[in-house]
């Protein structure tokens, strides 16, 4: 691997690697609009300038257009490249309009960044500024202002280069550019949000977060989606308990930094209406539903009971589930109906939206392998049971017939399943606690608490913890530190896993004994 | 003087771009020799001739030649020859003279460079607004492949080359020679990023030679005389002749072909005709209007040549679009109608060019109209400086070059302004 110089510090970096990259991994932060790491190098917004060695002496050249070579040496702060960002600073600015106390992007926006960092200059801009179209609705999920927009072409770059819809397009010339869309067209693919996330300034805002909370109230919390067994990685922002938004956390091995429009959704689903709030009992709220099931399991007698892992569970509440019935319900039946999509509109396509709307298909997958006799959708349909446990997956669209006498759901938001249980126990949504998921490729992540779980609600590692306790043993499980500990010393394909060592980016499972076992996909 | 008239030899001969009359006064008549020789010949004598990029770059056209890749390094991939037509520098009036007048010669000179550079395609990017000639261009194309000139095994030669006219929508960047390949492929006429150089990574990420329209046209000539021959006219390091438009204040503006290296203002008094009775010179731009403009002291020390230029005045030859001004001449007024110029064919690519023209030019429209202050000039001396070199393409620098030098050069005619505040509305 070359050695190259940033500022004097010698580091070593794979040949080739992009020089902004190439400096971060030495601790310089080189500032820019156009380079994206996951975007062709468009070199156009001339702030990433360097002093690079040449045998002609430093010259001035743009970082994002030099790939790491041996005896490559830049320089990030001498004073000519101090000059050029401050110069750079005042023309992105001279026709900018003064939006800052109504832009939504205020608090996050390079423009405010980078002046406070290399700008600060007093304002020689007295000609009248260059004026060019304001609040464009331009798609389901984007709103465009063409004069906050710095012509950066992230935006253009990221429709020809991912979605490959070539919708938004740099219009006319000089300081009249800007960017816009062909008349009569809209954006059509359902990766919109991604715009607004990668424009550097105001010009492309969200819809859904436009106006709604200042940037600087909120709390950012590593998640990862539910919304399909992708498991892009996010970040959850939050403020006092209520979600505003949830945007893509960079995984180069998962989602890079992308994630789709139906996922952000996800978490306005987290205080719903829809939300099971209070533990009941044939409809009528009680203090403690798991004490009232432990009893009904004791009642229905060995081997009448059945219980059904949940692929939208996390690994630990599945885990908790196994541990209750081996330790208390000897005899007792589990099942697992893979592939569950009731409920959803499906939506699919070649690049991060699977058609599995479960998170959780593969972790559930790996235990029922562990533990063995587990029954499918069709085990289900024709065992002869008076109680059915379930674990938040709505079941009962994908049952002809009535499976059971009576069920118990586990569940975080009312469905059809919830409505037909008699007893009901609200459990807390992936942004409520700390619980890990294994994505269609096979990789364990870890989803962090960003908010308390609404209403009743609590984890449902620790729903089962108290139904087993009130069966007879617990499972131990009501910590997932603990749990995860637990299950990386008993499941094979989980040895070795550590629950702080997944990291922000999670780990991939151990390979399945048998090849073929667990279908691998690969992010685009 | 006496010299061979390489480029505007025949452009006397009336009918010059019909094929016949072309080939009466020898046009043509390298090309079976020339298609019989080693590609790498063709490039050594090119390269021997020291012949430059008449375009305004002066970039030896031989060493462009031999960056494009041997064939086992190509990947399979094709070589395009792009003749450069989109001539719109402003005070650069010669190409659409050679295109007009001498198109056949043109069209030898591509045959014999797509010889030497293994090369089966060309382009003739023209600029759109020179539409007449490129309908002058089909028509002596169609004769040229009717006579089996161009096309498929010329000449029975084996070698194959076709040759297209592209016209261009009419953008000045477009000239550069990675927004010309923009254009030609169907993008918008942007700058591309370099590295990848065009001899590389050119024309659909093929390796593309971009040639001025004056240069490839000397080509036959070189073929016929040698490289000796043409190393003999003009000096050494600007060997042979060049054509010169002028424009401006001079009894007879035009194009003229002359070796170079001959005395500026020799050349303003014997061909362009002098000044205007009762006119004295005040100012000269030499090479199209983007290099830096002369005064009439560097015009008497400088010869019409690369290097005097450059040492003596700090100019460029360029193009060779020279715009002569007398003293009745608004430097203030020449410059803001530049950066109106400028301001508006910026493509708006880059930061410091995007923005950075368009306030120059509203700066100076200020400063002309008598609105502007001396702060304002010290503003624009710093916006050119910020822009220039610190874009992708060289577009930055040639809209910084004439403000930086006229307001150095002529600093009292600004000053003169911005002090008679109110004084001297256009």
């Amino acid at each position: 691997m070359p050695k190259v110089k940033v500022n004097d510090i010698e580091i070593e970096v794979p040949a080739g690697t992009n020089m902004i990259e190439a400096a971060k991994l030495a601790g310089v932060e080189i500032p820019h609009y156009c380079y994206h790491p996951h975007l062709s190098i468009a070199g156009n917004c001339r702030m990433c300038m360097c002093e690079a060695d040449s045998p002609r002496g430093p010259m001035l050249e743009i970082a994002c257009n030099m790939q790491a070579r041996e005896g490559l040496s830049i320089k990030t702060e001498t004073d000519k490249v101090k000059a050029v960002r401050k110069s750079v600073m005042e023309f992105l600015l001279v026709n900018h309009p003064l939006d800052c106390p109504i832009c939504d992007q205020s608090g996050e926006c390079r423009l405010q960044d980078y002046y406070m960092d290399h700008g600060q200059y007093d304002s020689r801009g007295v000609d009248p500024k260059v004026g060019k179209h304001k609040r464009q609705d331009i798609g389901e999920h984007i709103v465009l202002d063409a004069e906050r927009c710095v012509e950066c072409s992230r935006c253009v770059r990221f429709g020809d280069e991912v979605t490959g819809t070539g919708d938004l397009r740099l219009m006319n010339r000089g300081d009249h550019t800007e960017i816009g869309m062909f008349p009569g067209t809209r954006l059509e693919h359902n990766y919109q949000g991604n715009l607004a996330d990668i424009c550097p300034v105001g010009a492309l805002t969200n819809k859904e977060f436009r106006f709604q909370r200042r940037v600087w109230y909120l709390r950012e919390t590593d998640s990862v989606c539910t919304g399909c067994s992708t498991g892009c990685n996010t970040k959850v922002c939050h403020q006092e308990g209520e979600v505003f938004r949830t945007l893509p956390r960079r995984n180069d091995d998962v989602n890079k930094s992308w994630m789709c429009d139906p996922g952000r959704e996800v978490n306005s689903v987290v205080g719903s209406l829809t939300r099971l709030l209070r533990p009941t009992v044939d409809g009528a709220p009680v203090a403690d539903a798991t004490a009232v099931l432990a009893a009904r399991i004791k009642a229905a007698g060995p081997g009448r009971t059945g219980f059904v892992l949940g692929s939208s569970a996390s690994l630990e509440a599945n885990w908790a589930l196994l541990q209750v019935v081996k330790a208390n319900c000897v005899g007792a039946r589990v099942f697992r109906v893979a592939g569950n999509n009731a409920g959803s509109i499906v939506k699919s396509d070649d690049f991060l939206m699977d058609a599995d709307k479960n998170p959780n298909t593969a972790g559930v997958a790996l235990l029922a392998d562990w533990a063995g006799n587990v029954g499918d959708a069709e085990a289900l349909r024709e065992a002869d049971l008076a109680l059915l446990v379930v674990l938040e997956d709505d079941i009962v669209s994908r049952l002809s017939g009535n499976p059971a006498e009576a069920i118990a759901y586990f569940g975080t938001h009312t469905n059809p399943t919830a409505e037909l249980a008699s007893i009901v126990i609200p459990v807390a949504h992936v942004v409520e606690m700390d619980a890990t998921y294994v994505n269609r490729q096979g990789r364990v992540q870890r989803a962090r608490r960003a908010t308390n779980p609404q209403g009743e609600a609590i984890p449902a590692y620790q729903a089962l913890e108290k139904l087993g306790a009130a069966l007879g043993r617990a499972p131990g499980t009501s910590m997932p530190t603990a749990t995860f500990a637990a299950m990386a010393r008993t499941v094979p394909r989980l040895n070795g896993l550590d629950y702080k060592a997944l990291g922000a980016g999670g780990r991939p499972l151990a390979p399945a004994p048998e090849p073929a076992a667990a279908p691998a996909a690969e992010a685009k | 003087m006496d010299f061979p008239r390489i480029l505007s030899g025949n452009w006397d001969t009336p009918d010059s771009h019909r094929l016949a009359v072309a080939k009466s006064r020898g046009v043509y008549s390298q090309l079976p020799r020339a298609l019989a020789m080693a590609p790498n010949d063709i490039t050594q004598i090119v390269k021997d001739s020291g012949l430059r990029g008449r375009g305004g770059a002066g970039f030896p056209t031989g060493m462009k030649w031999s960056f494009v890749p041997p064939a086992e390094k190509r990947q399979g991939k094709s070589v395009y020859l792009l003749c450069n037509a989109d001539e719109s520098e402003p005070g650069t009036f010669k190409d659409r003279y050679c295109l007009w007048l001498d198109p056949h010669l043109l069209f030898e000179g591509m045959a014999i460079a797509s010889r030497a550079l293994d090369c089966h395609v060309g382009y003739i990017y023209i600029r759109g607004e020179f539409r007449y000639i490129a309908r002058r261009l089909e028509e002596a194309l169609a004769e040229a492949y009717a006579a089996g000139l161009l096309g498929k095994n010329i000449l029975g030669s084996g070698h194959d080359f076709d040759l297209y006219v592209h016209v261009g929508a009419g953008a000045y960047i477009c000239g550069e020679e990675t927004a010309l390949i923009s254009s030609l492929e169907g993008e918008k006429g942007q700058p591309k990023l370099k590295p990848p150089f065009p001899a590389v990574e050119g024309a659909w990420r093929s390796p593309t030679i971009v040639n001025n329209v004056e240069t490839l046209a000397v080509v036959p000539w070189l073929i016929q005389h040698g490289a000796a021959a043409y190393k003999a006219l003009g000096t050494e390091k600007s060997p042979g002749t060049k054509l010169f438009s002028v424009s401006g204040h001079v009894r007879r503006p035009g194009v003229y072909e002359i070796p170079l290296g001959i005395p500026m203002m020799q050349f303003i008094n014997e061909y362009a005709g002098g000044l205007l009775p009762g006119r004295t010179l005040k100012a000269v731009i030499p090479g199209g209007s983007s290099v830096p403009v002369m005064t009439p002291a560097e015009v008497a020390i400088c010869s019409m040549d690369y290097e005097s230029i450059n040492t003596n005045a700090g100019s460029y030859l360029g193009s060779g679009g020279m715009i002569v001004m007398d003293d009745t001449t608004d430097l203030v007024a020449a410059l803001t109608n530049l950066l109106r110029f400028y301001a508006h064919e910026s493509c708006g690519q880059c930061t410091p060019c995007r923005e950075g023209c368009g306030w120059m030019h509203q700066i100076l429209c200020r400063v002309r109209d008598g609105e502007a202050s001396e702060v304002d000039l010290g503003t624009l001396r710093d916006l050119a400086d910020n822009i220039h070199s610190k874009t992708i393409c060289f577009f930055g620098a040639s809209a910084a070059m004439p403000v930086q030098s006229f307001l150095t050069k002529f600093r009292s005619e600004f000053l003169d302004r911005v002090q008679r505040r109110g004084v001297g509305a256009a």
